[in-house]
């Protein structure tokens, strides 16, 4: 029995030429990403269809209650400063990538979460953004010199644990995700091996025939992705949302 | 097929997520937070001038009220008031009527009295003539000769007079 996790599959390549980045491969990760999107983007205008003041119907009244939940998320994790009420529409987009990304592996797709370079991307805008916090609230010269505080001696660690921030976040969003795809796996090869010693105890062609059909696949799965897909796909988003929040709030708090 | 590495940062897949970032974030905004602000703000707006209304009507209730309540007791008074003349009117109407009756009574007492005081006159004087003349026709026959009526009228008068008296 052969047990293999690999990374997402390669569909197509376009030749580039550029040296460092190389030929642009258009990977599993990135058509599923455009499907989230496309998904996201059809909930939206679905939500927002036929909107009125009054009689509202079910789908505004989700749709007003998503906005506010978002607009009260930023809020209470920013210390409700109005600057960063311009935070919504990133926090917004940020959370419903990542939960749909995650949620994707229940029709079958490869959730883009299971590639680093998603995370990466995210995580990178995140601390481009801390950073411009930082210098807004510290200035160019102040932002520098805390990296040599309390001692001087400190400054290796001080910029160890500043780049700490968004390669932490990746490789936590990431991690769980690929996780659960390794362990998912595993429980599927698991059973499929217990399914065919099972029905192979049959003699005769009749278990020859039912050991090669995984029979315990069907179902028991279903109880460990309640946690490994629905449970963690919403919490890494949770979470990666909250760090972008409480980081910026922080910086901008000197 | 080929696949990437399972651990891995491609480049363009990095740089094509933080493209896709950002395009998400512009069509939430444009989907979903943009319509949805609107529609709420319209609301609030909505609301506010609602409100407004609705304390305005109040007030001008409240002024209606007040106005009505005026007038009710303007018009308690001048029931009131009205009652009042109504009673003082009646008053006066029931003692006039009473004045007069009385005035009235008095008179036709008078005039009853006054027309049996002519009957009784009439009738004295009457009796007077009979009386005289019948006496005089039987002082004639007795006497047998014509006395005079001169001399003999004043005594009849006198005891006519005393006849009428004594009725």
């Amino acid at each position: 029995m052969e047990i293999e996790v690999t990374g997402a599959r390669i569909f197509a390549t376009i030749p580039t030429g550029i040296p460092i980045l190389g030929d642009f491969h258009i990977t599993e990760t990135l058509v599923v990403s455009w499907i989230v999107m496309a998904v996201i983007t059809g909930l939206c205008i679905w939500m927002t269809r036929g909107l009125k003041v009054e009689n509202i119907s079910k789908r505004q009244a989700v749709a007003e209650w998503l906005v506010e939940l978002v607009d009260g998320f930023v809020g209470e994790n920013t210390g409700h400063k109005p600057q960063f009420k311009r935070l919504v529409p990133f926090i917004a987009a940020l959370f419903a990538t990542s939960v749909v990304s995650n949620l994707i592996s229940l029709t079958g797709l490869r959730s883009p979460t299971a590639d680093l370079s998603t995370e990466a991307a995210w995580a990178i805008v995140v601390f481009i953004m801390i950073t411009a916090e930082k210098f807004k609230s510290m200035g160019f010269v102040g932002y520098w010199k805390a990296f040599t505080e309390p001692i001087f001696l400190m400054t290796p660690f001080n910029i160890l644990s500043e780049l700490a921030t968004p390669v932490g976040m990746a490789c936590r969003h990431f991690g769980n995700i690929l996780s659960g795809i390794v362990i998912n796996g595993l429980l599927y090869a698991a059973l499929a091996y217990l399914s065919a010693k099972l029905f192979g105890l049959i003699p005769g062609a009749v278990g020859k025939l039912l050991s090669q059909i995984p029979f315990l696949d069907v179902g028991i799965p279903a109880f460990l992705s309640v946690y490994f897909d629905w449970f963690t796909g919403v919490m890494q988003a949770f979470i990666f949302c909250i760090l972008t929040l409480q980081y910026i709030n922080n910086a901008s708090e000197g | 097929m080929q696949t990437q590495d399972l651990v891995t940062i491609v480049p363009w897949t990095f740089i094509a997520q933080i493209c896709n970032l950002f395009i998400q974030i512009f069509l939430i905004k444009k989907f979903l937070l943009g319509p949805i602000r609107k529609v709420i703000e319209k609301r609030k707006m909505l609301a506010t001038e609602e409100l407004d209304k609705a304390r305005e009507s109040g007030a001008q209730a409240a002024a209606m009220k007040e106005e009505y309540e005026k007038s009710i007791a303007d018009a308690k008074s001048e029931a009131n008031e009205i009652i009042a003349i109504a009673n003082r009117t009646a008053e006066a109407r029931a003692d006039e009527i009473l004045r007069k009756a009385a005035e009235e009574a008095a008179a036709l007492k008078n005039k009853a009295a006054a027309d049996i005081e002519q009957e009784r006159k009439t009738a004295v004087n009457e009796v007077k003539d009979e009386i005289g003349s019948m006496a005089m026709e039987i002082a004639g026959k007795v006497i047998g000769r014509e006395i005079s009526e001169e001399d003999h009228k004043k005594l009849i008068d006198d005891f006519i007079e005393n006849v009428g008296d004594k009725k």
